[in-house]
C-alpha cells in the first residue's frame, strides 16, 4: 500500500495537538518551537502532494477507504482532486505563517496553540475528506475553536464579535443538519460517500427544495451576503493568526462545501437557484467594497474586503452553474479561493504586527507610516494592491476570469462588479493615502519597523501571491483537469 | 443455576445494601460505607460484564427478561452509579448525620433500575419503579436544610408520586382491554385495540411515569427545582442513571407494544410525542438561556435534551431505538462530566452560580478541559459523541421523512450555544475572586478522565458502540 500521505497530513496537526497538550504549561518556547517543526513538515508535505498529483489525469487521487461506521455508511474516504490540493497547500501555508506571526504572544500560549490546531485540523479534513457526514464534522471542528479563540486573545468587543461569530455559523449548520440527512435518506443507498453520492440523480424537486438549505447553511460560513454580518466583527475582534486561518482558510470552507455538496450533489437544484444566488454574490461583491470605504479600522477595511472577494468566489460557483463561461467562472472562483486566503493572510499578519508595535488600528490615528516603517508598509501595500486586483500578482487572474464569466453570463451584472473592483481599488488607495503617506505623524517617531524573523512569515506569503500572479498557468494546471469534469455535468 | 446466573449482578448490589445497611447500624463512617458500596458495585459491575451476552429468563417466563440490550443497560446505570460513588466524597451540602446514607439509598434504587430495563411485566414494570423512585426521594430531601431545597424535594416527591400514579391508572386501562399483564399478551392483543383511543390513552398513561423521569413535557416542572436544590450528587444520579433506566424501558415498551407486528399504527402516540418533544426543547433551551444558576441550567438544558432523544424515539424505527440507546451512553458520560466539576468548583455551596466555575482555568486546568468537553458535548460539537449522537438521532426522524421537525431540532441546538457557550466563557476567561488551586481526589480525577475518553472516544471512532447496540437493539426491535 501507498504511504498514506492524506492521513498524514490530517493526523500531523493532530499529533502536535496531542504533543503541545503534553507539553509543560510553563514552557512556551517549547510550544512555539514544536508548532513551528511540525506546521513545516505539514507545508512540506502539501508541497510533495501537489507534486504528485497528477493534474494531468485530474480527479480524486491518493484514494484511501477505511469503514467507520458500516451499518450506517459512514467510510473514512479521504481522497483529493485538484481543488483539494490547492486548498490543502493554502491551509498549509496559513497555518505555518500563522505559527510564525504567532510568535510573539505571552499569555496562555499552550492553549492558544491547541485550539488553533484543532481548527486547522478541521480544515485539513474538510478539503480531503469524501464522506459526507466526516464532512460535516469537520466543517463543525474548524467552526468551534474559533469561538474560544477569539473571546481569550482576541480584541475589541471580543465577547460580543466571539458570540456572534458562532451562533451565526451554528445556525448555518442547523440548515445543513437536515438538508445532508435529507441527501443520505432520499438516495437511499445507505452511504455517506459522496464519489457514490454524486452519480445517484435526485429528482428534480428533491434537487431545488434541499439546495438552498446547502448553500444557505455553507454560505453563511463564506461570508455571504447578506448573512455576513458576523464575519468582519470576527476578524476584528480575533487575534492576528486567528484572523489570518479565519479569513483565509475558513470563509473558503464555506464556498467548498457549497462546491462538494451543493453544486456536485444537486446541480439542477444549483442550476435554479443559481440567478438569484449570482445577484446576491454580485450585491455582496459592491456592498463589501461600499461599506469598507468607511471604516475607520484597519482590521474592519479588510473584513469587509473579504466579503467582498469572498462574493466574487461565490459568484464564480453560481456562474460556473450556469454554464455559459462555466470553466472560466469555476476556474476563476477557485483560484480566487486561493489567491484571496493568501491575499487576506498576508493583511492580517502585517495589521497584526504594525498593531502590536504602535497598539493602534485606527487608520487616522497614523499619517506618513510609510517613512517610518517602510518595510512593513511595503508589504502591506503589496497585499492592498493585490485586492485591488494589480497585474503580477494572484488576485489578477482569478478576478479576471470570473468578471469574464460574469461578462458573458449576465454582461450587466459583469458591468456591476467591474464597478466594485474600481471600489475596491478606492478604499485601499484611502488606506494608503491616509495612513501611510502624507506628513510624518510625531506620535509615531521610535517605532520599530518590521525585520528579522519577523519578516519571514510576510515575505512567505508574498512570494506565493508573486509566484502564482506571474506563473498562474501552476494553479490553472492543477485545477483546470478537475473543472472540466465539473462542468460535464452542466 | 444458570437462571440463578442471570440475576448475579443485581444479587450481588443487594448484598452491598444490606452490607452498607449493617453498616449503617453499626455507625461506621460515611468513607467506609462508600467505600463498601464502591467496592460491591465494582464486584457487580465485573459481573455483569462477564454475563454479556448471556440470554434468558431468570424468573417466570414473561416477567422478566435478561438479554444484550438489558445488560448493555444495566452496564451502563452500574457503570454511572460508580462514577457517582466516585465523586461522592465529602457531600458538604448534605446534612453532615447523612453522609453514610447517600451510599446506602443510592444502591436500592440502582437494583430498581437494572430490573426496570429487565421488566417485561407491568406490576414488575410498577415494583421496580418504585424501588428506584423512593430511595431517591429521600436523598433529595438530605439536603443540609435551607428552605429552598425543601422546595425542591418535595416538588420531586409529589410530582413523582403523582407520575406513578399516572402510570399505574395507565396500566390499569391496559389490563382492562387486555386482560392481561405481560407485555407480550398486550402486544398481542393491541392489533385488535389499534382503533380504541382507550387504548392509546392507557398506553400514553402508562408511559407518563416515565416521562416524568425523563423531564420531558409536560411531566419536568420538578427539574429544575430539584436540579437546583437537591445535594450534588444527588442530582448527577438523578440526572444520569435514572434517565438512562427510564429510556431503556421507554425504547422496551414502545418496541413491544406499538409495532407489536408491524400493522399497528401508532401515528396517535407519534404525533402526542413529537408535540412533548418539541415543546420540551423549545420550552428548556428558551428558559435555559435566562438562568443564572448553573444547576438549574443544567435542568432546562435536560428538559430540552428529552426533547432531542425524543426525536429518535418517535421514529419507532430500529434507527430511532439504536440511536436513542446510543445517545444516552453519550448523554451519560457529557452530563456527569458537568456535574463533576459543578460539585468540584462549588463542594460548599448550596446553589451554584455561574460565577463559581469562573477562572477554573486557572484553579485547575484539568476540571476546566473536562468542562470544555462537557458542555460542548452537550452542544452537539465535534469531535464529541454529542455531535455524531445527535445525527444518529435526527438521522432516525429524516428516514421517516420529517424534514421540519429535524430543521426545528437543530435551530434548538444552535439556540442552545448561547447559555452552554456562557459557561465555557465563565470558566476560560473570568477571574475568580478565589484563585486557590483544587485539587480533585484520585477517585474525581479517575471518574472525570473515564467520562472524557468515552465522550471523545464514542464522539470520534463510534463503530464499535454502535455495532454492539445496534445489534442489542435488533430484537426490540425486530418487529419495526
Amino acid at each position: 500500500m501507498a504511504f498514506p500521505i492524506l492521513s498524514a497530513i490530517l493526523l500531523l496537526p493532530v499529533i502536535t495537538l496531542i504533543v503541545v497538550m503534553l507539553l509543560p504549561a510553563g514552557r512556551p518556547d517549547l510550544v512555539r518551537w514544536t508548532c513551528a517543526v511540525f506546521s513545516f513538515v505539514s507545508v512540506v508535505f502539501s508541497i510533495v502532494l501537489w507534486v504528485l498529483y497528477d493534474s494531468a489525469a485530474g480527479g480524486l487521487q491518493f484514494q484511501e477507504i477505511v469503514p467507520w461506521v458500516p451499518s450506517v455508511g459512514i467510510t473514512y474516504h479521504m481522497a483529493v482532486d485538484g481543488f483539494g490540493v490547492a486548498l490543502v497547500m493554502l491551509n498549509s501555508i496559513v497555518y505555518f505563517t500563522g505559527v510564525l506571526t504567532m510568535w510573539t504572544l505571552k499569555e496562555r500560549v499552550k492553549e492558544y496553540f491547541a485550539f488553533m490546531i484543532l481548527l486547522v485540523v478541521g480544515v485539513y479534513g474538510v478539503f480531503m475528506v469524501q464522506d459526507l457526514f466526516l464532512l460535516f464534522f469537520f466543517y463543525e471542528i474548524a467552526v468551534v475553536p474559533m469561538y474560544p479563540l477569539i473571546l481569550i486573545w482576541g480584541s475589541t468587543r471580543k465577547e460580543y464579535a466571539a458570540m456572534k461569530l458562532t451562533l451565526f455559523l451554528l445556525v448555518g449548520s442547523a440548515l445543513l443538519f437536515p438538508a445532508l440527512l435529507a441527501i443520505y435518506h432520499v438516495a437511499g443507498l445507505n452511504t455517506f460517500s459522496m464519489v457514490t453520492l454524486q452519480e445517484h440523480a435526485f429528482e428534480i424537486d428533491f434537487q431545488r427544495f434541499v439546495y438552498p438549505f446547502v448553500y444557505l447553511g455553507f454560505g453563511v460560513l463564506a461570508g455571504m451576503f447578506p448573512f455576513h454580518g458576523w464575519s468582519p466583527t470576527g476578524h476584528v475582534a480575533a487575534p492576528s493568526a486567528v484572523s489570518m486561518l479565519h479569513a483565509g482558510v475558513l470563509m473558503k470552507l464555506g464556498a467548498f462545501g457549497i462546491l462538494v455538496v451543493g453544486i456536485r450533489l444537486l446541480p439542477e437544484g444549483a442550476v435554479y437557484w443559481a440567478p438569484l444566488f449570482a445577484g446576491l454574490a454580485a450585491a455582496g461583491v459592491i456592498y463589501g467594497a461600499f461599506v469598507a470605504l468607511r471604516q475607520t479600522d484597519f482590521k474592519f477595511v479588510i473584513g469587509f474586503s473579504s466579503v467582498s472577494h469572498m462574493g466574487i468566489v461565490l459568484l464564480g460557483l453560481n456562474l460556473g452553474v450556469l454554464g455559459v463561461a462555466g470553466a472560466d467562472a469555476f476556474n476563476g472562483a477557485v483560484f480566487q479561493m486561493f489567491a484571496h486566503g493568501v491575499m487576506t493572510a498576508l493583511f492580517f499578519s502585517i495589521v497584526g504586527y504594525i498593531y502590536d508595535t504602535a497598539h493602534s488600528k485606527t487608520i487616522s490615528d497614523f499619517g506618513g507610516l510609510g517613512s517610518q516603517m517602510p518595510r512593513a508598509v511595503s508589504i502591506f501595500i503589496v497585499a492592498g494592491l493585490c485586492g485591488a486586483g494589480l497585474p503580477g500578482l494572484a488576485s489578477f487572474w482569478a478576478e479576471l476570469l470570473v468578471f469574464l464569466a460574469a461578462l458573458k453570463t449576465f454582461p450587466l451584472l459583469g458591468v456591476a462588479v467591474i464597478a466594485g473592483l474600481v471600489l475596491t481599488a478606492l478604499y485601499v488607495l484611502r488606506v494608503f493615502q491616509q495612513a501611510f503617506f502624507g506628513p510624518r505623524n510625531p506620535r509615531w517617531e521610535g517605532l520599530k519597523d518590521i525585520g528579522g524573523w519577523e519578516l519571514l512569515p510576510r515575505l512567505i506569503l508574498v512570494a506565493v501571491l508573486v509566484y502564482f500572479g506571474f506563473y498562474p498557468a501552476a494553479m490553472l494546471n492543477l485545477i483546470g483537469s478537475t473543472t472540466n469534469i465539473l462542468v460535464e455535468a452542466f | 443455576m444458570e437462571k440463578a446466573l442471570l440475576f448475579l449482578p443485581e444479587t450481588f448490589l443487594l448484598i452491598t445494601t444490606l452490607a452498607v445497611f449493617v453498616g449503617l447500624m453499626v455507625r461506621a463512617t460515611a468513607e467506609t460505607c462508600r467505600y463498601l458500596a464502591i467496592s460491591g458495585t465494582s464486584l457487580a459491575l465485573v459481573t455483569c460484564i462477564a454475563l454479556l451476552g448471556m440470554e434468558g429468563e431468570p424468573f417466570f417466563p414473561g416477567i422478566y427478561r435478561v438479554d444484550l440490550y438489558s445488560q448493555l443497560l444495566k452496564l451502563l446505570v452500574l457503570a454511572t452509579l460508580l462514577l457517582v460513588l466516585f465523586m461522592s466524597g465529602r457531600p458538604v451540602t448534605m446534612r453532615p448525620d447523612s453522609w453514610p446514607e447517600l451510599s446506602f439509598f443510592l444502591l436500592p434504587a440502582t437494583v430498581g433500575m437494572m430490573m426496570l430495563v429487565s421488566a417485561t411485566e407491568l406490576l414488575t414494570l410498577y415494583l421496580a419503579l418504585e424501588l428506584s423512585a423512593f430511595p431517591v426521594y429521600a436523598l433529595v430531601a438530605l439536603h443540609r436544610g435551607s428552605r429552598r431545597c425543601g422546595e425542591g424535594a418535595a416538588k420531586y416527591m409529589l410530582q413523582g408520586m403523582v407520575a406513578s400514579a399516572v402510570t399505574l391508572y395507565g396500566m390499569s386501562f391496559l389490563f382492562g382491554l387486555t386482560g392481561t399483564t405481560y407485555l407480550s399478551g398486550i402486544a398481542a392483543a393491541a392489533p385488535g385495540l389499534a382503533h380504541q383511543p382507550l387504548f392509546w390513552v392507557g398506553l400514553l398513561l402508562t408511559l407518563g411515569g416515565f416521562l416524568f423521569k425523563l423531564a420531558l413535557f409536560p411531566f419536568h416542572f420538578w427539574a429544575p427545582d430539584t436540579y437546583e436544590t437537591a445535594p450534588h450528587a444527588v442530582v448527577t444520579f438523578i440526572a444520569t442513571a435514572s434517565k438512562a433506566a427510564t429510556i431503556g424501558v421507554l425504547c422496551r415498551v414502545i418496541a413491544l407494544v406499538v409495532a407489536g407486528d408491524g400493522i399497528l399504527d401508532g401515528e396517535g402516540l407519534r404525533f402526542a410525542f413529537i408535540i412533548f418533544g418539541v415543546a420540551a426543547m423549545t420550552l428548556g433551551n428558551l428558559a435555559a438561556l435566562v438562568q443564572r444558576d448553573l444547576k438549574r441550567l443544567l435542568g432546562y438544558s435536560a428538559v430540552a435534551h428529552a426533547g432531542y432523544i425524543v426525536v429518535g424515539l418517535q421514529a419507532f424505527s430500529h434507527l430511532g431505538m439504536t440511536s436513542v440507546i446510543f445517545y444516552t451512553f453519550g448523554y451519560l458520560a457529557m452530563t456527569y462530566l458537568c456535574f463533576l466539576v459543578v460539585n468540584e468548583a462549588a463542594r460548599e455551596h448550596d446553589g451554584v452560580p455561574m460565577e463559581a466555575v469562573a477562572g477554573l482555568w486557572n484553579r485547575s486546568p484539568f476540571l476546566a478541559l473536562c468542562l470544555l468537553i462537557g458542555i460542548f458535548g452537550l452542544t452537539g460539537l465535534p469531535p464529541t459523541v454529542g455531535f455524531i449522537g445527535k445525527w444518529f438521532l435526527f438521522s432516525a426522524a429524516l428516514e421517516n421523512g420529517q424534514f421540519l421537525l429535524v430543521l426545528i431540532a437543530a435551530l434548538n441546538s444552535a439556540i442552545a450555544v448561547y447559555y452552554y457557550l456562557r459557561v465555557i466563557r465563565m470558566a476560560y476567561l473570568v477571574e475568580s475572586q478565589d484563585a486557590s488551586p483544587l485539587r480533585p481526589a484520585p477517585l474525581v480525577v479517575a471518574g472525570a478522565a473515564v467520562a472524557s475518553l468515552v465522550v471523545l472516544w464514542m464522539g470520534i471512532h463510534p463503530g464499535t458502540f454502535w455495532h454492539v447496540i445496534e445489534i442489542s437493539t435488533a430484537s426490540l426491535a425486530a418487529a419495526f
